[in-house]
């Protein structure tokens, strides 16, 4: 996946066929975090509860808007135009920020269900066959955030 | 003649134990980012530009800081204002908190 074309108006992103669809196969599995995993604050001051609860009504409200706009985002017809070698997406810039947290919340989810592992670890996890397809997707999502960050 | 004089009670003003609203609103809360080794360098200088509105400069700085030292203290503020900033930095699935100074 890379910027091809960036004006004042949509970017526009070449995929090939396969990234294509890698990319809708690793977004369906939005959102992997579970809600109420954020905490405000590293202590427990009893007069952040209230705060604490009006951030995870928020993130989980949040995920259920950002489900529902990709899915919306996604089945428009003049997403995805079929080139000779693959495929031209059309983002606006609000689209980009939001692939950005929707892919960063799949890639986060993916290391806490591995654990959260440290580095060295986590290439080693890539010979265990359980935790390889998360890897794996932790991987394309950091290659379509970085396309997605491209200038 | 003067007239007869109700006397006035003052009610009693309950103080609230939980929170001081005078403190609420002064700077006396850190916003603060802990490093999680999953996130991309790119993404989250991307994340503290698009957050506060800062230059790509200083928010490399604080990344950078986060990366190395584990955390950076990004803002000082009121505690509605760190809220705000901690709630968006968590839609990015940053790990950020805010902290009494």
């Amino acid at each position: 996946m890379q910027r091809i074309f960036s004006s004042d108006g949509p970017s526009v992103f070449h995929l090939s066929a396969h990234e294509k669809e890698l990319f809708l196969k690793v977004l369906e599995l939005y959102p992997l975090i579970p809600d109420g995993h954020s905490r405000l604050s590293k202590t427990e001051a009893p007069a952040l509860e209230e705060a604490q609860r009006l951030l995870d009504e928020a993130l989980a409200e949040q995920r259920q808007t950002n489900r529902r706009q990709l899915d919306a985002m996604l089945a428009s017809p003049q997403r995805f135009t079929a080139q000779r070698r693959g495929f031209r997406l059309r983002l606006a810039s609000s689209e980009i920020e939001q692939l950005l947290q929707i892919l960063n919340d799949i890639r986060v989810g993916c290391w806490l269900l591995l654990g959260s592992p440290e580095e060295p670890k986590r290439q080693r996890m890539l010979g265990d066959p359980k935790k390889m397809p998360y890897i794996v997707v932790m991987d394309l999502c950091g290659h379509f955030q970085s396309a997605l960050l491209q200038e | 003649m003067a007239e007869p004089v109700t006397p006035v009670v003052k009610p009693e003003i309950e103080k609230n134990q939980q929170t001081d609203p005078k403190q609420d609103l002064e700077p006396g809360y850190l916003v603060v980012c802990w490093n999680d080794p999953v996130n991309l360098m790119t993404y989250v200088t991307h994340v503290f530009q698009t957050v506060f509105g800062w230059q790509r400069q200083k928010a490399e700085f604080h990344m950078l800081q986060v990366h190395n030292q584990g955390k950076s203290v990004l803002v000082r503020d009121t505690l509605e204002r760190a809220e705000h900033y901690v709630h968006q930095l968590h839609k990015y699935t940053l790990h950020a908190t805010l902290e009494r100074d």
